[in-house]
């Protein structure tokens, strides 16, 4: 087989060589289904005739960029992809090991520090990129039907995508990673029925190195896998009914071709790789001591995205029981997560979908306060400890 | 007496043989029918289990229930104060009795040259016996901690006589060593900190042969645990200035029984008790005070420095080393300061600092050369904000002047 050359005469010949063997179009159709093409490629034809053709179709509205946060997430997902790889050349997942692993990825390993930063940054912005996505989603209602399952599929994502940083969250085995993620599953081992199959999964109340094998694997095969497949879900509703709200918003001429999008794409993920960057040197995350299970250090808190279930559950007086409180919460989330059906249900002419529209809002600004309230309670005290 | 005793070593001579009965005097004795109260006090020491016996001490008749036979002879019901060190005696300065239990056998005789003894011979019985320290019939061994001699309760076991103030002023002591001592950095150590070679009375004063060191004596009783503490301070002035003036060396400063823990805070305050303020000797002790604190911050700033590596993570393992190293360099200091010459203390401090200071600079130039990464930044910034320049150039060519 011929070594690629500069020449264009040898580049075709190796793409034509594929093409009598593999079926390159459908391949990058299957790719390209992650935000990269809103529209569909003709898998009959050769790749490069495909592509010649995808890209100069017009420019659907929502392809345009302050709408990409879908792709924004497809991005941020990748990065977290290629450093946890990195990262998985090094890190030991046993409580004896997992501390002093990550602390030689940090401290001897080349850009090791680089890596880890860059890993744990990007799983920050990912878990903002897809609230910020699921805000957006709400405010442009792309909740109504057709776009149900958009809905719900982003609310997933966003579950999902808690659970990858929780799980991998405990592995570094310091001190604050271990607290908060003790506190933050005694959140929700409270939610009723869940809360149980949930410490039954991962190894009992308690962190300990079952915990930690089992966040691990969780962490690096079963949960990435399940939030690719939503991703994917999430994009193949996209193609069938579109994002914009009107219908026939799609293809109106004079707004450019597709290329643009191309462009924006590559725009939109080279700024958002540089502010990983620039947080992961400015602002790199602390490294404290081993975990111990028998010293709570000062100012633990849940982490971030689960203060509000936190703040939640301890609005509630202390005679009831935490069940109840829990419960509470999941019926609010399912609420939330179902609602399009919920919104489906209300007559249109009363005002009713006004209502479920400020309904929804209530949500979240109650989500905001409870987080606050949650930040407040563990607030380090002067004297107490 | 000495007859029926001697027929009762026979007699427990002709047992030990028959049975390896610990039980067996005591067994064989009827005595504890009558007085079952002393029986079980006297059961749950030592002498019944290596076969000493009622009658070994008090005489009388065991074998039998009759009072007036049992208490017949040489019996004694309780015994005289005085009498009760010779008795004790009998056997524990036995050499060849003691041998086999590896214990000593000059008690009675350090004993007769201590003041309680001294005191007994002048026929003073209020001063402590045998039995005022280590119980009548419940005589356990030192070592065990229900004992009235186990190191931790020694301070009490004193303090019934020693605290007790209308005794006291019987012989015109008017402090109270107890109270004092129980305030002390030893006591705290000894009963609260849990370490079990802090001093109590019978370190300083001696056990058997106890009596209070005179001046010119202190220095050397705390020199056997301070010892690096007195080889500076017999260096200094104040050995043979004190001797002297007849003041107690090393509790002339720090007390005899209330010794308090001691800080480097003590050389700016201490010296006026004795000296005029304002004189060369105050300003002696506030230049040492001023060297120990000088090199105390830099250590501090160093460990400060250590924490903040650690955070970033740097290696501070070797870094982790020196400073225990200056920390020890810091802690000599101290007792150098015995001395009273600040050459001596500077010694100390300056190493201790030199180290701190070394430290210090590594992990500066350490945490410098992080900060550089934030100039990388400035690079990448420029080559990403190119790289967005060219792609957003590139999208206006190829829409060919189209509006986007």
């Amino acid at each position: 087989m011929g070594v690629p050359t500069d020449r264009p005469a040898a580049r075709e010949r190796l793409l034509a060589w594929f093409e009598r063997r593999l079926n390159l179009t459908e391949i990058f159709s299957l790719l390209s289904i992650y935000g990269l093409f809103y529209t569909e490629l003709d898998t009959r034809k050769p790749l490069r005739q495909a592509l010649r053709e995808a890209v100069a179709r017009p420019l659907p509205s929502y392809a345009r960029w302050p709408r990409l946060l879908g792709l924004l997430a497809v991005g941020l997902f990748v990065v977290q992809a290629v450093t946890g790889a990195l990262l998985a050349f090094y890190y030991q997942p046993t409580t004896e090991a997992a501390y002093a692993s990550v602390r030689s990825i940090v401290r001897d390993v080349r850009f090791g520090w680089f890596v880890h930063q860059i890993h744990r940054w990007g799983a920050q912005l990912l878990l903002a990129v897809l609230i910020v996505r699921l805000l957006r989603f709400f405010y442009d209602r792309l909740y109504r039907a057709p776009r149900e399952l958009l809905w719900v599929v982003a609310v997933a994502l966003l579950a999902v995508g808690i659970q990858l940083e929780l799980t991998g969250r405990l592995l570094t085995w310091n001190s604050l990673s271990y607290w908060s993620t003790t506190r933050g599953l005694e959140v929700v081992f409270d939610l009723p029925v869940v809360g149980s199959i949930l410490a039954f999964l991962i190894g009992g109340h308690e962190v300990g190195e079952l915990t930690l094998v089992r966040f691990y694997f969780l962490h690096v095969a079963i949960v990435p896998l399940v939030f690719a497949v939503l991703l994917y879900l999430s994009f193949a509703t996209i193609r069938r009914v579109g994002l914009s709200p009107e219908a026939d918003e799609m293809g109106t001429a004079g707004r450019g071709q597709y290329v643009a999008h191309l462009y924006n794409v590559a725009v939109l993920l080279t700024l958002i790789f540089a502010a990983l960057v620039t947080l992961a040197v400015i602002v790199p995350a602390p490294f404290p001591g081993q975990a111990d299970p028998f010293a709570t250090p000062v100012g633990v808190r849940p982490p971030w995205y689960l203060l509000a279930a936190y703040g939640f559950q301890e609005l509630f007086p202390t005679f009831v029981p935490h069940w109840v409180s829990g419960a509470l919460l999941l019926l609010t989330l399912l609420l939330f997560t179902a609602l399009p059906f919920v919104e489906a249900r209300v007559p249109e002419r009363a005002q009713g979908r006004r209502l479920v529209f400020l309904l929804g809002i209530a949500i979240f600004v109650l989500w905001g306060a409870c987080a606050a309230y949650g930040f407040w309670l563990d607030m380090p005290r002067g004297g107490g400890g | 007496m000495k007859r029926s005793r001697a027929l009762a070593a026979l007699g427990l001579a002709m047992a030990l043989p028959l049975a390896g009965a610990a039980a067996h005097a005591a067994g064989e004795s009827r005595c504890g029918v009558c007085h079952p109260d002393v029986r079980v006090a006297f059961e749950r020491g030592v002498h019944p289990r290596e076969g000493v016996a009622c009658t070994d001490c008090h005489g009388g008749n065991p074998r039998t229930l009759e009072v007036a036979e049992a208490h017949r002879g040489s019996f004694t019901a309780r015994r005289a104060r005085k009498e009760i060190p010779k008795l004790c005696a009998s056997c524990h300065a036995d050499v060849a009795r003691m041998r086999p239990y590896n214990l000593a056998t000059d008690q009675y005789a350090l004993y007769q040259t201590s003041r309680h003894g001294q005191l007994l011979a002048g026929g003073d019985a209020r001063v402590a016996v045998c039995t005022d320290c280590h119980g009548a019939h419940d005589i356990l061994p030192p070592g065990d901690p229900g004992s009235r001699v186990a190191r931790r309760n020694v301070p009490g076991t004193c303090g019934r006589c020693h605290g007790d103030a209308r005794l006291m002023g019987a012989y015109g002591k008017k402090d109270d060593p107890f109270a004092d001592y129980m305030k002390s950095v030893h006591a705290s150590a000894l009963l609260e900190g849990g370490n079990p070679r802090a001093p109590e009375c019978s370190s300083c004063h001696g056990v058997h042969g106890v009596a209070p060191p005179g001046v010119g004596d202190v220095d050397k009783v705390c020199g056997n645990c301070h010892e690096p503490t007195r080889r500076y301070f017999m260096d200094s002035p104040h050995h043979d200035g004190m001797k002297r003036a007849g003041l107690p060396e090393c509790a002339a400063c720090h007390q005899n029984h209330a010794i308090a823990r001691t800080s480097a805070a003590l050389l700016g305050s201490l010296c006026e008790s004795c000296h005029a303020p304002g004189g060369k000797e105050v300003e002696l002790g506030r230049a040492m005070l001023a060297l120990y604190t000088g090199a105390e911050g830099e250590i501090e700033r160093a460990s400060d420095l250590v924490a903040r590596a650690e955070a970033v993570p740097i290696d501070v393992e070797d870094y982790r080393a020196r400073l225990e190293e200056a920390r020890t360099y810091l802690t000599e200091a101290l007792p150098a300061a015995h001395t009273l010459s600040a050459g001596q203390v500077e010694h100390f401090t300056r190493r201790s600092r030199s180290i701190a200071g070394e430290i210090g600079s590594e992990i500066d130039e350490k945490l410098h050369d992080l900060r550089l990464r934030r100039f990388g930044l400035i690079v990448f910034w420029f080559y990403a904000l190119l790289t967005v320049a060219v792609l957003i150039a590139a999208r206006r060519a190829r829409q060919g002047g189209t509006p986007s």
